[in-house]
């Protein structure tokens, strides 16, 4: 029973609804935005420390006890999570304040912005299937909102793909979770994997897993990639940055858990299919990646490889890798949305994003270059910088599993030569738009960097020491791992002496 | 009972993905209603038909239904009819903005 | 810690040139390349009784420590990598001028560099030694693009990041590998368990996988076509990185592991045979190039090529163990070591002579060049000395590697071993036609540059000769060259036995005495092949002096570099057109897509799983009513299907909200019928009011075949439903 548990969930939602109550007062908002994040943020990183001194916490809202009632647990991966998305939305909300444009501040953009977070928020926190799907559903109602404000002609078009296909997932997890009741009679996830230990995974079971495997692979961009790279290439970009860090990861956690706490008896046959879509997305999302002359698209589909690298990680199943794989998600949030902002700044200066308007900008915007090509290394591997102590670990664990397995080598080699890709596409960016002739004087800029370049740098810097300082921050991402792998802990938190 | 109303869900559920399949996004929209409403009935028949009273604490009922299952719902219910407004709406921007209702003309500046 | 000093110095870089902007920023940054070498000179000459292991952790919980390991190999390199930078800072102090170029970024990319390669050699850690790898990689980047705006530059460095770092991966999967064999991220303690290594499955990927990093470094065939083109950087970086340092990681990596690897016959097939072609088409290509500096680019190819032919020849020494028979391996890897120290130096006096030609008259052709001679002397001399050496001529200290490598390839020709027999004569006649085109072209750069007809009209600048600043770091190393002809002991012994002792380790303490070397040797077959090789070379050169026919480049589709950016532009068209394809835009074929794998994975899944649950028993008996209900739902359901109007499919939808409400309140949920009413209203309400707005259901033909697809996959997902 620990009441600060819920204070991720509860304090963007309240000040959600205050700013809905001061509508006329953008000053107000983003002081009160910009607060609730910082608190938010603190009570995350107090949470992780609370969680590596004591174990697991867990919050039963109303005292209700756990299968029975609505169950908060929030273990190593959860805090570590929600430490970094309130990292990285913090850096977001300072690119929004200068780029967002007072036309969608007008209409509730940081209103929303709060419910997102406390929708993303919720979804690490729950205990429940279906508070998982009650707070994915606050995450994508706001989305669907963020998405369409300002509603300019390609952000409409791509926004009712998104939408539609994010309805219809969310109409399938309902689904998905309607059997799963009907079979076991018990949504809460530490008495589901009960419920499933007791009677076995059969086939009906294991068919259900496959269906939320779908949904979400869908939610995550894992294979069922569609509705990605375009509704995030017509997005603002402080709305990009903030749903290319934040959303896919939400279903990748989703993935996480699920089919290492309750639905891990069958791993022939989900956690293959997992590993057969996650290299064939990596090997989509590089093709997508190279193809493009367009660097919000190029960034889109980084977005995709990164969702397929951290599942294949995860799916080699060993302690090591699974660490690596919590390590390169983590990796691939700040990254994102460092390149995410990134490249929008570089559309804000030249104002367009075709890479063939573009060349030269070092020569005015130095720091924005070489962050840039820090960006772009880190999300390559190169150590020391964050990608890096993910990206070997599950490389070397891949191999091991190899030696059984012999397609982990085929998803080993697919991995390296998408990080190949990734450089490749980001170089590309590079050497086109930073270097070559200078094109663009000062004054014919489209518009100033003035306030964009600080979170940027505070993402850079967060990721360096990501990298670099892997020695201080490994001994929680083992322990996530460990409680990720080893149910047991998870179930004893939650469940206690109703066992 | 149950027979019955899985094959009325099975039907409900494969008009809907017919009807979202289609290029008119008013159509589109009509079936994910279908979707949801099939995705309902589904639940509520899956937590189990008739087996006991209402579920509110009274004297008199032996047994009640499962609660639960119709808390879900409940929550569906609502969650689907914001997102269907908010579909409804959207289409509406986008009608007034693009001029189009067919999908096959919102494929994006890329794909003219 | 010596590694690190580069790094931190090149923080301080930016500021000297801000602060100080009267004095040459080179001047700040020679003190780190002169002090490295003075500390590793140090070390060379009074050797500690054991070679220190220092090590900071970085990540222990993994087992990655920076650990520096300061053997004799790694500190052959540390000393050329520290002593030739340091020359090239002073020649690039007089070659780049200060107000015109950002001097700051030059000197920082370059100590970024010096301090990569350094981390390089001196660790111990595989996944250090990734980490400085994949550095001097993008340090390499930098420098080669450090004239952004000409395009052949930009070019270059994408060619050469892309290779390189393609080699990086591999490397890197390589190591894991034997990590995982071996259990371990040391070098030294991998050595140890050397026998587990050659007994496991994964020897032969990851000595593949390694090779292709070291090859990718080191521009061996085919991967040297990112040389030449890495030549658009600035002189003294081709000078340092391009020729003397980096090039040379890979026969480091080699050498490194050729204790882990070497006495297999798979080693000694794939890199003898890597280096020898390398060895061949480069000396080749070299003669045919037109640009003085292309030219050396070329024969660097070339080169390397040798070196590591050479490391390969060596490595059946390990297959004998210490001992008599070994020693003449052991001759192929001392060899290969006097030829790397060599390469170095007179290789890096040609560039800066280059450097200095193209400085002084503003064109690198030699068909616009000639008779420089009388106007630069002391270039000629110092050209002639390094492309003499590089001939492999006496007085000059090539001549003892050239005549060493020919022993090595007579030695490898005799042996009796993985199949030799019948490949063997192959080894010393490739490497003597190699030669031969080496005298070659080595006679074009001296001949073709400096002799003949001064043409003074095609020439942009008056040329004549360069300040003393530019020539004092050429001029050392032509020194060098002299020096090393007459004193080769201290040479070898000081250097190259160490060096040699950590490559194949207890072979000198065990084998016999390696003989002093002398230039005579009597009439051997090497001297006669020597012999040879200049009378062929010079018969060579004076038949293709006047023709310039063989400049004609032969059709693209010969060049491997064609077939390179032939594969990234047809990969990136077709991939396009693959991404197209499916990436449609269009919402229709995302949702066919989405429902097609649905139905699918899950109907697939039932099937194979078994997975039916079909149980009638429990069932609730069917009322009237209900019947009813049911068959009032299916009917409103199939006119929201079938309607052509949209009011009556609305209609339709509404009945359907309707009949669900009656269906709650028959299952004992009284409040979910309200809320559902109230819902159902409020929709048709807004669905009404969007009416208002929105245009009309067009009664669209769709094709057949759409319409079946659609039909198909529907009832399929129906009838999962019903499942």
């Amino acid at each position: 029973m620990y009441n600060l548990v819920v204070l991720p969930l509860l304090i963007p939602v309240l000040c959600g609804l205050l700013m809905g109550i001061f509508r006329k007062s953008i000053a107000f908002q983003k002081c009160l935005s910009l607060l609730s994040l910082l608190l938010t943020g603190a009570a995350a990183f107090y949470l992780v420390q609370q969680v590596s001194a004591r174990g697991i916490q867990i919050l039963e809202l109303g005292g209700w006890q756990a299968p029975f009632g609505i169950v908060l647990v929030v273990d190593m991966l959860a805090a570590l999570l929600l430490a970094a998305a309130s990292l990285v939305s913090i850096a977001c909300l300072l690119f929004a304040f200068k780029s967002i444009g007072p036309e969608r501040e007008k209409y509730y953009f940081y209103p929303f912005l709060q419910f997102l977070i406390a929708g993303v928020n919720g979804c690490f926190l729950t205990g429940d299937l279906f508070n998982l799907y009650v707070c994915f559903e606050v995450m994508l109602v706001a989305s669907y909102v963020l998405l369409s404000l300002g509603g300019s002609k390609p952000q409409l078009s791509e926004g009712i793909k998104y939408v539609v296909i994010n309805v219809i997932s969310s109409t399938l997890f309902l689904i998905a979770i309607g059997y799963l009741y009907g079979v076991l009679g018990t949504l809460n996830m530490a008495h589901l994997s009960l419920r499933i230990a007791a009677i076995g995974q059969t086939g009906l079971v294991s068919v259900i897993a496959i269906l939320l495997l779908i949904v979400f692979s869908l939610k995550a961009a894992l294979f069922l990639y569609f509705w990605l790279p375009g509704a995030y290439g017509a997005l603002p970009p402080a709305i990009a940055t903030i749903f290319a860090a934040l959303l896919t990861k939400v279903g990748i956690y989703a993935i996480m858990r699920m089919f290492s706490l309750v639905f891990y008896h069958q791993p022939q046959i989900t956690h293959d299919l997992l590993a057969v879509m996650a290299v064939l997305t990596m090997l989509i999302g590089g093709i997508g990646a190279v193809v493009h002359g367009d660097i919000r698209n190029i960034a889109a589909y980084n977005v995709v490889i990164g969702v397929g690298f951290v599942v294949f990680g995860w799916t080699v199943f060993t302690p090591a890798a699974v660490t690596g794989a919590i390590y390169y998600l983590i990796h691939d949030m700040l990254m994102k949305a460092l390149l995410f902002m990134l490249v929008g700044t570089i559309i804000i200066i030249v104002g367009s994003s075709k890479l063939r308007d573009m060349s030269g900008m070092i020569t005015h915007h130095p720091l924005l270059g070489w962050l840039f090509l820090i960006s772009a290394l880190a999300l390559t591997g190169i150590p020391p910088l964050s990608g890096f102590v993910g990206k070997y670990l599950i490389i070397q664990e891949g191999l091991t599993r190899g030696a059984v397995h012999t397609g982990y080598y085929i998803g080993v080699a697919v991995g390296l030569l998408s990080t190949l890709m990734i450089l490749y596409s980001l170089i590309k960016i590079f050497v086109r738009g930073f270097w070559g002739e200078t094109t663009l004087s000062p004054d014919m800029e489209k518009g100033n960097t003035r306030g964009l370049i600080l979170p940027c740098i505070l993402l850079t810097a967060a990721g360096v020491f990501w990298g670099g300082g892997a020695e201080l921050i490994y001994p929680y991402v083992e322990m996530a791992a460990a409680s990720l792998l080893d149910p047991a802990i998870y179930i004893g938190a939650v469940l206690g002496e109703v066992i | 009972m149950e027979t019955l109303m899985s094959v009325i869900v099975g039907i409900i559920f494969a008009i809907g993905v017919y009807l979202v399949l289609s290029n008119s996004l008013l159509r589109i929209i009509l079936g994910i209603s279908v979707l949801a409403h099939g995705a309902n009935l589904l639940i509520i028949t899956m937590g189990g038909l008739k087996k006991g009273g209402v579920p509110i604490l009274r004297e008199e009922a032996a047994a009640y239904t499962d609660p639960l299952p119709q808390a879900l719902i409940l929550t569906a219910i609502v969650i689907n009819f914001a997102i269907t407004a908010f579909l409804l709406v959207l289409a509406y921007r986008a009608y007034q903005t693009t001029g189009v209702d067919d999908m096959d003309d919102l494929r994006g500046p890329d794909h003219v | 810690m010596l590694i690190i000093t580069p790094f931190l110095y090149a923080i301080l870089v930016p500021f000297f040139r801000k602060y100080l902007e009267k004095v040459h920023t080179g001047w700040f940054v020679l003190p780190v390349p002169v002090g490295i070498f003075a500390c590793l000179v140090k070390r060379v000459l009074f050797p500690y009784p054991a070679p220190p292991l220092q090590s900071v952790p970085w990540i222990p919980s993994l087992g990655i420590h920076f650990s520096a390991y300061g053997d004799g190999l790694a500190l052959l390199f540390g000393l050329l990598i520290s002593g030739i930078g340091a020359l090239v800072v002073v020649y690039s102090i007089f070659y780049l001028a200060k107000e015109r170029e950002a001097l700051g970024n030059f000197y920082v990319y370059l100590l970024m560099f010096m301090g990569a390669m350094l981390g390089v050699v001196f660790s111990d850690n595989v996944l250090v030694l990734y980490l400085f790898w994949e550095w001097t990689s993008i340090a390499s980047f930098l420098l080669i693009a450090f004239w952004y705006e000409r395009r052949a530059s930009r070019y270059g460095a994408q060619k050469s990041l892309l290779i390189t770092v393609l080699g990086g991966f591999a490397m890197l999967a390589g190591f894991l590998l034997l990590a995982n064999i071996t259990d371990t991220f040391s070098i030294r303690a991998m050595i140890v368990q050397r026998d587990t290594i050659f007994a496991h499955p994964s020897f032969g990927p990851a000595m593949v996988l390694i090779l292709l990093g070291a090859c990718t470094k080191s521009a061996q065939f085919p991967f040297h076509i990112w040389l030449p083109d890495a030549m658009e950087a600035p002189t003294p970086v081709s000078a340092y990185l391009h020729s003397a340092t980096m090039v040379k990681a890979g026969i480091y990596l080699i050498a490194r592991f050729t204790p882990i690897f070497g006495g297999s016959p798979a080693w000694f097939w794939v890199v003898s045979a890597v280096g020898l072609v390398t060895l061949f088409w480069g000396a080749w290509s070299a003669v045919r190039q037109v640009d003085l500096k292309a030219m050396l680019a070329f024969s660097t190819i070339s080169q390397l090529g040798l070196i590591t032919c050479l490391m390969g020849a060596g490595s059946p020494a390990l297959y004998y163990g210490p001992g008599p028979t070994a020693a003449i391996y052991t001759t192929a890897i001392l060899a290969g070591v006097f030829h790397l120290i060599n390469h170095s130096i007179f290789k890096g006096c040609l560039f800066m002579t280059v450097g200095i030609i193209d400085y002084r008259t503003g064109t690198r052709d030699i068909r616009k060049l000639g008779g420089l001679m009388s106007l630069m002397p002391i270039t000629f001399t110092i050209a002639v000395i390094g492309s003499f050496s590089m001939a492999g001529l006496p007085p000059f200290s090539g001549f003892f590697s050239k005549e060493l490598f020919f022993t090595a390839m007579l030695n490898a020709s005799e042996l009796n071993l993985f199949n030799m027999e019948t490949w063997g004569l192959l080894f010393p006649v490739v490497a003597w036609i190699a030669s031969v085109f080496t005298f070659t072209y080595c006679m074009i750069f001296v001949f073709k540059a400096f002799l003949g007809k001064h043409k003074p009209q095609k020439l942009e600048k008056k040329a004549r000769e360069a300040y003393w600043g530019l020539l004092f770091s050429p001029a050392i190393l032509a020194a060098l060259v002299m020096l090393f002809f007459f004193f080769p002991d201290q040479l070898v012994n000081y250097l190259i036995i160490p060096a040699v002792a950590s490559i194949l380790p207890g072979f000198i303490e065990a084998g016999p005495e390696i003989g002093p070397i002398v230039a005579w040797h009597g009439w051997t077959p090497e001297l006669m092949m020597t012999l040879g090789v200049v009378a062929v070379g010079s018969g060579l050169f004076l038949l293709i002096r006047n023709r310039p026919g063989l400049y004609r480049r032969p059709p693209e589709v010969w060049s491997l570099n064609y077939h390179y950016d032939q594969l990234l532009e047809r990969s990136e068209a077709g991939f396009y057109r693959l991404n197209r394809s499916y990436m449609t835009g269009s919402l229709h074929d995302y949702l066919l897509y989405i429902f097609l794998f649905l139905v699918l994975v899950l109907g697939a899944a039932t099937i194979g799983l078994d997975a039916w649950a079909f149980d009638a028993a429990g069932n609730s008996p069917i009322t009237i009513y209900e019947g009813i209900l049911a068959l009032v739902l299916l009917g409103s359901a199939l006119v929201v299907l079938f309607a052509r109007q949209r009011l009556i499919a609305l209609i339709g939808l509404g009945v359907m909200g309707y009949v669900i409400v009656m269906f709650f309140v028959i299952f004992r949920a009284p409040d979910l019928a309200l809320t559902q009413m109230v819902v159902e209203t409020f929709t048709l309400v807004i669905f009404l009011l969007c009416f208002y707005f929105l245009p009309e259901l067009k009664t669209r033909v769709e094709s057949p075949p759409f319409r079946f697809r659609n039909e198909v996959l529907a009832g399929a997902v129906g009838l999962l439903g019903t499942i």
